[in-house]
């Protein structure tokens, strides 16, 4: 068999995925992507990384090759600057996606090829198809294609997702059989470079010149209340929002020049459509056809069709509720992914 | 596990060829040879007063006297450390000279000595591209306050030595005491006496890692930096490691095979040239193991990677507890790509055949990597 190349993180399911390819009979290298530092303490420096440490026991327990790859700058680059810039325009980022399409799917997949290795693996629960097409998972409770729609067919044809055809329980209970330090770690679900979980703290600190502080606003103008960021907020965001209305009100809209967020009740954030660019597609579908979308992870499937031009618009068949700018939405076929863009604007009917 | 088709290397041998020797380098025979009986038998606190103690204590002032006709100095000015990094902390924060607080240290240090030396705000003189002390700024910042400039004998990285005659000279004038870190010199090559404070590794030459030592030329003193133990004459506070300390004699007593180690590398600095790989500093006084490389457009972490993964261990010259690779310091001193470096570094064991067997490697490993598509 060939030499591959496994993105270990130091989770359950990277180990887990190591320990198949062994199985498989691969020559597995293990590489632990160093993306950032850990705490303010630790700035400039990149030692004493506890999943880098789990990563490393995992490598030496299936008894395959390891390295720690330092790519603090492109991750700086391609994810983290994007994710204060995204904020920063009144948008929500979704760094799980620049990550996957540009750090892991470009610079790491470069890297694994200068190694020597055919193929990149990582412990993604996503399936690769003829063509080859980015499918969606067995697990589909776990499936993660929305966090991988900007892997190009070139890159999909170089990689594998060995966890693809599992259910998570099934790769809790492989863990345990092989006895991995990882197989009882709980599943990360804070962005990964922002240690506290405070989102709005950590662009205020990118951008300390930037006054994001204004007013909470209705859809008539009439003024709420007042925030300290704008940044906090997201389209659908119903905490934090500090106005009693008696009934509850989520942000509608967003606007970065002002600083105003403007909050509305529930039903008014029913949208028919969006408009998205810097489309990643493996196959596009004709404007006629009734596709498949949806606009967050986990997200319900909503049938659509995908307008023509480098910026289409998808119109769904029934409204979906609070598209927020920013993140993304992936177009499917059965449980093919067809492709995805980054949502500029949501759209409604009377718009 | 099946070996199929995948592109393969050339070449006999399944043990890996070990060119990491500046990081450290096997224990020799006779350095075990020599401490193995304090770890089985002589074991006992060479501080003690009691007569097991007194094999111990005898071999530890055995070893200091050793190590002073090495450097030609005085035993009582040997100072046994738990290794360079400890002699260079002894050395930056140790000396204190009335009126003399200002230190100076060139900027392709050690991170051992940098760090602390940036801790107490020494100020920083620049190199030339090839990573040579600058002279004339040296002259220029020297002063009747600068107490200590610390210079490295040849760095760790790209092998390059500096004009330490020149450098002692000019601290003299300015009454300086120059510190020279001879971690990767001493043991291995001839070191040159041009030092008032000097930074001994053991595990560089082929001694046992935990043995170090600073050692001062007469009427240098430094000030402990440890407290609580009267070691090392009130300088070091701490329990020398016997067996260590023993092996550190014994590795001054013998010399790398400079001529051959030179044809080594140079052959292999020839087989990487004409891959495509530029040498650092080629015309540049160099220590003979040390070859350093750089591939454009790739990243050294990749080639050492690459190297290890077909039986090659090298390095990048500078990398974290972590294991990454971290931008090189000195590489950035010498206006170059700080993650452009690939460090192979020769030494006493190296034989031919591994030579042959890293050359082909090498060849192999950076014509894959020049040849790569781009999957972006």
């Amino acid at each position: 068999m060939s030499r591959v190349v496994i993105a270990m993180s130091g989770g359950v399911d990277s180990s887990v995925a190591a320990a198949l390819l062994v199985e498989q009979g691969h020559e597995v290298v293990g590489i632990h992507m160093k993306l950032h530092d850990a705490s303010p303490e630790e700035a400039g420096r990149c030692c004493g990384m506890d999943d880098a440490l789990d990563a490393r026991r995992v490598a030496d327990e299936l008894g395959i090759a390891f390295h720690v790859m330092d790519l603090r700058e492109a991750f700086q680059k391609a994810v983290i600057d994007d994710f204060v810039a995204t904020y920063e325009r009144g948008a929500t980022p979704n760094p799980c996606v620049q990550c996957n399409g540009v750090l892991k799917f470009r610079v790491l997949l470069q890297r694994a090829l200068a190694l020597g290795a055919s193929h990149l693996a990582t412990g993604h629960y996503a399936q690769i198809g003829e063509g080859p097409m980015l499918r969606r998972s067995v697990d589909t409770h776990k499936d993660q294609t929305y966090f991988l729609f900007p892997v190009t067919q070139k890159a999909l044809g170089k990689t594998l997702f060995p966890l693809g055809g599992m259910t998570k329980d099934e790769v809790r209970a492989h863990a345990e059989r092989l006895g991995l330090v990882t197989a009882h770690k709980p599943e990360s679900q804070e962005i990964c470079f922002v240690e506290d979980g405070e989102h709005a703290g950590f662009v205020q600190r990118a951008r300390p010149d930037v006054d994001g502080a204004g007013e909470i606003v209705d859809s008539s103008g009439r003024v709420l209340g007042h925030h300290d960021a704008y940044w906090r907020f997201t389209v659908g965001q119903r905490r934090g929002l500090g106005v009693a209305m008696g009934h509850p009100v989520y942000v509608s809209d967003i606007d970065p020049e002002t600083g105003r967020v403007e909050v509305a009740g529930g039903d008014d954030l029913w949208h028919t459509g969006l408009l998205a660019s810097r489309w990643v597609w493996n196959e596009r579908p004709e404007p006629e056809e009734v596709v498949w979308a949806r606009i967050r992870h986990k997200g319900t499937m909503t049938q659509a069709r995908v307008g023509p031009g480098e910026a289409p618009t998808v119109q769904f068949l029934e409204p979906v509720w609070a598209v927020a700018p920013g993140q993304a939405v992936v177009v499917y076929r059965d449980d093919v992914v067809l492709g995805g863009g980054w949502i500029v604007q949501a759209l409604k009917d009377d718009v | 596990m099946q070996n199929a088709p995948r592109d393969s290397v050339p070449g006999p041998g399944n043990s890996p060829v070990y060119l990491d020797h500046n990081a450290t380098s096997p224990p020799r025979p006779e350095v075990l040879a020599r401490a193995l009986p304090f770890l089985r038998e002589h074991w006992a606190n060479p501080h003690a007063t009691h007569r097991l103690a007194r094999r111990p204590a005898a071999a530890v002032e055995e070893a200091r006297e050793e190590v002073a006709a090495w450097a030609r100095t005085r035993a009582r000015d040997v100072i046994f450390t738990s290794g360079a990094t400890e002699s260079n902390h002894l050395a930056i924060r140790g000396v204190q000279r009335a009126g003399r607080t200002r230190i100076l240290v060139s900027a392709v240090e050690h991170p051992s000595l940098a760090a602390p030396a940036a801790q107490v705000q020494a100020q920083v003189l620049g190199v030339d591209a090839d990573g040579v002390l600058d002279l004339a700024a040296l002259e220029a910042t020297l002063g009747a306050d600068v107490g200590l400039v610390c210079v490295m004998a040849a760095n760790n990285e790209t092998g390059v030595v500096q004009p330490l005659a020149e450098v002692h000279a000019l601290c003299r004038a300015a009454g300086a005491w120059l510190h020279v870190d001879a971690a990767q010199v001493a043991g291995r090559f001839e070191m040159p006496p041009h030092w008032d404070l000097l930074t001994l590794s053991s595990h560089k030459a082929g001694g046992l890692k935990g043995a170090g030592a600073l050692v001062l030329r007469q009427g240098v003193t430094v000030v402990s930096q440890q407290v609580g133990g009267s070691q090392e004459r009130g300088r070091r506070a701490g329990t020398v490691d016997v067996p260590a300390v023993v092996g550190l004699a014994q590795v001054l007593h013998q010399r790398w095979p400079d001529e051959q180690l030179r044809g080594h590398r140079d052959s292999l600095e020839a087989l990487a040239e004409a891959a495509g790989c530029a040498v650092t500093a080629p015309a540049a006084d160099r220590i003979p193991n040390t070859l350093h490389l750089s591939l454009e457009g790739v990243a050294g972490e990749t080639l050492a990677m690459s190297l290890d993964l077909e039986g090659v261990c090298a390095s990048t010259g500078s990398a974290c507890a972590s294991g990454a690779a971290e931008p090189s310091a000195v590489l950035a001193a010498m206006g170059r790509d700080p993650r452009s470096g690939l460090r192979l570094s020769l030494g006493w064991s190296t034989t031919e055949e591994e030579v042959a067997r890293a050359g082909r490697i090498l060849e192999h490993v950076v014509k894959r990597c020049r040849s790569m598509e781009d999957v972006g």
